[in-house]
């Protein structure tokens, strides 16, 4: 290590590893298609009023800012803004010189009709917007949101992939629950789309006229539909993809890509999405009533074992309501409860529920989200069994699962993928606030939780413009549902991608592959 | 079968027949080979609980072991850690109970259908003739992937359901031999005798018209153990019994890092079928004098 020629050898890849990044930051790469594959063809690529299409939104449409890593707002739309100081006025001063892809020119109008039309039409825009009484614009490049309360998560919510700014004079006509098509894809972002073939493939081109100049580097991102997991990985392996999120190939199979000449694999988190998988009980189960029942359940289930062999070790533990996704909102304090099959039988004991000759105490019935892995369902259900609980699951496509749960409440456990998305606000109250519990609406409170004290924390939380005010009342939220058991929270899985190892730039922020694409290049 | 029908049955030299149909499928090796093969897989199936008392889809090891690895899961372990031997023993059962129970409810309504269509003849026939049709122009796997994920997918769903696309075979060859037979002297000369239809056709009928039946019921077998792997290969099986569907299809995911999850109940389900099959044919060589002694 100490030789001379080791130092100069060292020095000089000290060196050249200083100048690579330079020299890539120069000179970006003009050109090339990107192949991008989705697991579903969703029924528009905008996110105006459809939660499935976070990905391909912002190549279209963008939004008033964008975010990095850490959620810190980025001009976009937007160059500057502020709030004024009793928190009801957010002031966005707008770019100029920025045309939709129509020619038309963009304006604070265009703002203030996506801003109240996100609030009517967009399923979580409902929540996030409820404040909003009026969108002022004093002139053409200045649009003024006006609430009626302070709402805190607002600033994270403006981002493309979630509230997409569209052109007034497209969608003024346009129906608000219809989903965009084609004739309305139409909005100020780097790609415009150039063809849509249904059941197979969507075509974006560069935007010329990108107001971020001389963004878009690519020609074209191809956007391709394929629902069939060894498809994709076969799509892969051929060539035939460039990138692709949320675990685009089996998880079983991520070790081989690990080492792939031509592949990565990117397991970086991304704050705006915020996945969580949980367990709510059915607190209108008699038997589930009881708390120790409830909390015999949560000992009877080991997360890490869940994390290592269900996720091939692609998740992380995530005990609390709030996502340890969401770190700045994530109590450390709340731990999982310790897995101990001992512990479990003596709570069903002690609640009264003997082991019947069978080995069976009481029977349940175990429903997923069929957005989950099937497994994850099977090593509950085991789990379970193991400690004399009879659980049984069912298969069942995604409409019957959501009147199962939701309409029917024909269920004592389910398995959740409640995402936290960027704001507890926004993506946990929903699950545990007691005037959430709303028969026939999806991914409600579905336990049918209600604490005073929680619904107070939530309330107060939902209103608190001081950051640290904020977290201490979400702390004490998390410890309270950590104690009284109404979910068992289980990981927060990684959304993997894949990625050709030479673009770059894929998901530089906050949004992963929600990300705009404008800055993607391919290096040599 | 000429010779045997053309007979008053009470004549009829049934266990003659019978002995002679016997020693003709003894004869055949293949037949006698694939028989032993399948009243292993049965013993295997009934003596399920007392090979492997624990539940078949516990996580009793650690995942991804190989057959061979650890002697006590001489198969190895799946993605979970179920023992695969485990899963093997255990899914005969349904995959059996299945095959079976869906060709019986297949073959009688096939049989009642068939049989009032083919001896009844005139509106009757026709009316039953164009509901075998409905069946018979849908596609019958669609039909039960429609069927099953209308029901919520259970033993009890599948069986009815695999019945349900499986009777329209039997009934048309039923209804094809009653059509034939109910022209034969034996039947006249019973109708003669005052028999009620009833009686003519389950005791005077159908008994000349079983071989072909029972030939195509074990084909039946073979076809509803594939149907329901399938179903369980596409996730519509029972999520809380394992069968060798279901473990092919939890297995595929990994079909390039362990194949072996695939291929254990791959085999089996390969090798049930195919004895299925030779015993089909062997008994359609049995059964059918003129066949066998053309040969």
């Amino acid at each position: 290590m100490k030789s001379p020629v080791f130092k100069a050898a060292a020095a000089l890849l000290v060196g050249a590893a200083l100048l690579a990044p330079a020299a890539e930051a120069q000179q970006p790469k003009h050109g090339g298609t990107l192949r991008f594959v989705m697991k579903y063809e969703p029924p528009t690529l905008s996110a105006l009023n459809n939660t499935s299409t976070p990905t391909t939104s912002a190549k279209v449409w963008d939004g008033l800012v964008t975010y990095d890593a850490d959620l810190k707002p980025l001009p976009m739309l937007a160059t500057s803004w502020s709030l004024s100081p009793d928190g009801l006025q957010y002031t966005f001063s707008l770019r100029e010189g920025v045309t939709f892809h129509d020619g038309k020119p963009f304006t604070s109008a265009d703002v203030a009709f996506s801003i109240l039309r996100l609030k009517a039409g967009h399923p979580r825009g409902r929540g996030t917007f409820a404040n909003v009484t009026e969108v002022k614009t004093p002139d053409a490049k200045t649009a003024v949101i006006v609430l009626s309360k302070p709402s805190p998560y607002l600033m994270v919510a403006l981002g493309p992939s979630e509230s997409p700014i569209v052109p007034k004079h497209v969608f003024e006509s346009f129906d608000v629950a219809t989903p965009p098509g084609p004739p309305q894809h139409i909005g100020t972002g780097p790609f415009v789309l150039k063809e849509w073939v249904r059941g197979s493939h969507a075509v974006l081109d560069r935007n010329p006229n990108y107001w971020d100049k001389p963004k878009p580097y690519l020609d074209r991102v191809i956007v391709r539909f394929m629902p069939d997991a060894a498809a994709r990985a076969a799509a892969f392996e051929a060539g035939d993809l460039d990138l692709g999120g949320l675990a685009p190939v089996p998880l079983s199979d991520m070790e081989r890509y690990k080492n792939h000449p031509r592949l990565a694999v990117d397991t970086r988190s991304f704050a705006y999405t915020g996945a969580q998988n949980q367990i709510f009980f059915n607190l209108d189960t008699p038997i589930l009533k009881e708390k120790k029942v409830r909390e015999a359940i949560a000992h009877a289930l080991d997360l890490q074992a869940i994390v290592d062999t269900v996720f091939y070790g692609y998740a992380k533990v995530s005990p609390s309501p709030i996502s340890v996704a969401l770190s700045t909102w994530y109590d450390p304090a709340v731990q999982p409860r310790k897995f101990d099959v001992n512990i479990a039988n003596k709570l069903l004991d002690e609640a009264g529920h003997p082991r019947a000759a069978n080995g069976m105490r009481f029977p349940l019935r175990l429903l997923f989200n069929p957005f989950i892995d099937a497994r994850l369902a099977e090593f509950v259900r085991q789990s379970l069994r193991r400690v004399g609980i009879d659980a049984t699951t069912q298969n069942l496509e995604f409409g019957a699962y959501v009147k199962g749960v939701y309409t029917d409440r024909a269920f004592d456990l389910t398995i959740e993928s409640l995402t936290n998305v960027f704001d507890p606000t926004v993506g946990v109250q929903r699950g545990y606030w007691s005037k959430n519990f709303r028969v026939g609406l999806p991914f409600s409170n579905s336990a049918h939780y209600e604490n005073p004290e929680v619904d107070r924390l939530l309330e107060a939380a939902a209103v608190e413009v001081d950051p640290a005010k904020r977290k201490e009342l979400f702390s004490q939220f998390q410890r309270i549902v950590h104690a009284d058991v109404p979910s068992v929270d289980l990981v927060s899985p990684l959304e993997v991608i894949i990625a050709n190892k030479k673009i770059r730039n894929y998901a530089r922020g906050a949004e992963g592959l929600g990300d705009n694409f404008s800055d993607v290049h391919f290096v040599d | 079968m000429t010779t045997a029908t053309e007979r008053v049955p009470e004549a009829m030299p049934e266990s003659d027949g019978a002995w002679r149909s016997l020693r003709a499928f003894l004869r055949n090796p293949s037949a006698v080979i694939a028989s032993l093969f399948l009243v292993f897989v049965t013993l295997v199936a009934i003596a399920a609980p007392l090979i492997y008392p624990e539940d078949p889809l516990s996580m009793v090891t650690r995942p991804f072991l190989w057959p061979g690895q650890n002697p006590q899961f001489p198969l190895g372990s799946d993605t979970l850690g179920r023992d695969v031997a485990a899963g093997l023993v255990w899914g005969s059962r349904i995959s059996l109970i299945i095959g079976i129970a869906a060709m019986a409810l297949g073959v009688t309504i096939g049989i009642v259908v068939g049989a009032a269509a083919g001896y009844f003849g005139g509106r009757i026939d026709d009316a039953l003739v164009r509901l075998v049709e409905i069946f018979q122009t849908t596609p019958s796997f669609l039909m039960l992937i429609v069927l099953v994920a209308i029901a919520e997918p259970r033993v009890e769903s599948i069986t009815v359901g695999i019945a349900l696309v499986t009777w329209p075979t039997i009934a048309r060859l039923v209804r094809a031999e009653f059509r034939s037979l109910r022209e034969k002297d034996f039947v006249t000369a019973a109708r003669g005798l005052g028999y009620g239809h009833l009686r003519i056709i389950f005791i005077e009928i159908l008994p000349n018209a079983l071989p072909p039946i029972i030939v195509t019921s074990s084909v039946i077998v073979a076809s509803a153990i594939l149907m329901e792997s399938a179903l369980a290969f596409m996730g519509l099986g029972d999520p809380n019994r394992i069968s060798w569907g279901s473990m092919i299809g939890a297995g595929r995911e990994t079909l390039r890092t362990a194949w072996y999850l695939t291929a254990v109940p791959g085999v089996a389900i390969v090798l049930t079928v195919l004895a299925l099959n030779m015993i089909g044919d062997a008994l359609n060589d049995a059964l059918n004098p003129r066949l066998s002694s053309e040969r």
